[in-house]
């Protein structure tokens, strides 16, 4: 059970890893480190390397992100920003989820009212 | 922490390990740029790691976070070598984005290999009917002592053979190997494309995209 549900849970971020990372870029630039943490910070989403970095090379190269190499103190650092199709795509996203969630929640609600009739 | 040159060689040979990998599916300025891209990622997580208990065992353990090089590369073969393959329609992103594809699931394996053959198959007619002009009397229906003894192309012809119906025989495989090429070469490309799309639409909350 406990792995059927680790599984599920596992679907669900991997599902929005996507939506997670425009949304981190979306208030400014950020590089890979940066994004890490912040969806740390943030969420529960703990995003490896591995994951992150080919899928920000893919965002990138359908357009929906920038990369841009900069100059630090230490070493240079490649930082990601949302191009104007990529916040044209996040906002619809972001509709999506939100009436995802919705109906969603309208099911839960109908659910519980139905086993509670039940139940008197 | 500050590396010592022990723990920067430790860094460059787990790079280079990383953009040899890279390098069989990517193209050479992409690879740079991933490789880039890790270690100035890694440089950042060492200036943020205690040499503790030393600098080796902290280094190994951040590079152990971080995944092997094997590992970080099939994880960008998977995104890119796909995406290139279907875009671009090129036969050689074809054959790496499918080695790609081969190496990461059982799924992926069998389709490369039945596309391979395919390939094969069809080059090998093709092999046939380029031979008929290069070598006239190696290419036909093969008879030996009057009874059949095969069609194709053999450069050393056992005495007595006699070869018949050559220029039908190449014509009727460059046609079949033609076809057959194109065939292959379009279910990779189809294939290629479910890989994609079902790649796209698990990283994606619903089946929407207004980006295409």
């Amino acid at each position: 059970m406990t792995t059927d549900n680790d599984s599920w849970i596992e679907q669900l971020r991997r599902g929005g890893l996507e939506l997670a990372i425009l949304l981190a870029v979306a208030p400014g630039p950020r590089y890979g480190l940066e994004i890490i943490r912040h969806l740390q910070e943030f969420t529960d989403l703990v995003v490896t390397e591995g994951t992150i970095y080919p899928i920000l090379g893919r965002l990138s190269r359908d357009g929906l992100l920038q990369a841009e190499w900069q100059a630090a103190a230490a070493h240079p650092r490649k930082y990601y920003k949302l191009t104007a199709a990529g916040r044209r795509r996040l906002k619809v996203m972001v509709e999506d989820w939100r009436a995802f969630a919705r109906k969603i929640d309208r099911l839960v609600q109908a659910a519980g009212k139905e086993a509670a009739n039940e139940s008197l | 922490m500050n590396l010592s040159e022990a723990g920067e060689s430790r860094i460059r040979g787990y790079l280079f390990m990383l953009e040899s990998s890279l390098r069989a599916f990517m193209k050479r300025e992409l690879a740079d740029d991933a490789v880039r891209e890790v270690e100035s990622h890694i440089r950042d997580r060492v200036g943020e790691t205690e040499p503790m208990p030393n600098e080796r065992d902290a280094l190994n353990r951040l590079l152990e976070e971080i995944g092997s090089p094997h590992r970080l590369a099939r994880a960008y073969s998977a995104e890119i070598a796909v995406d290139e393959a279907v875009a671009s329609g090129r036969v050689g992103s074809i054959a790496r984005a499918l080695v790609a594809v081969a190496r990461n699931t059982a799924e992926g394996f069998a389709a490369a290999l039945g596309l391979l053959l395919g390939y094969l198959v069809s080059i090998a007619f093709l092999l046939i009917a380029i031979m008929k002009p290069i070598f006239p009397d190696n290419v036909g229906v093969r008879w030996r002592n009057g009874e059949f003894a095969g069609a194709g192309w053999e450069l050393w012809l056992e005495p007595g053979t006699v070869v018949t119906h050559g220029w039908w025989l190449a014509l009727v495989s460059l046609v079949v190997g033609a076809l057959l090429l194109r065939a292959t070469h379009r279910g990779a490309r189809r294939y290629l494309r479910r890989v994609s799309a079902r790649r796209q639409a698990r990283a994606r909350i619903t089946g929407s995209d207004t980006s295409r």
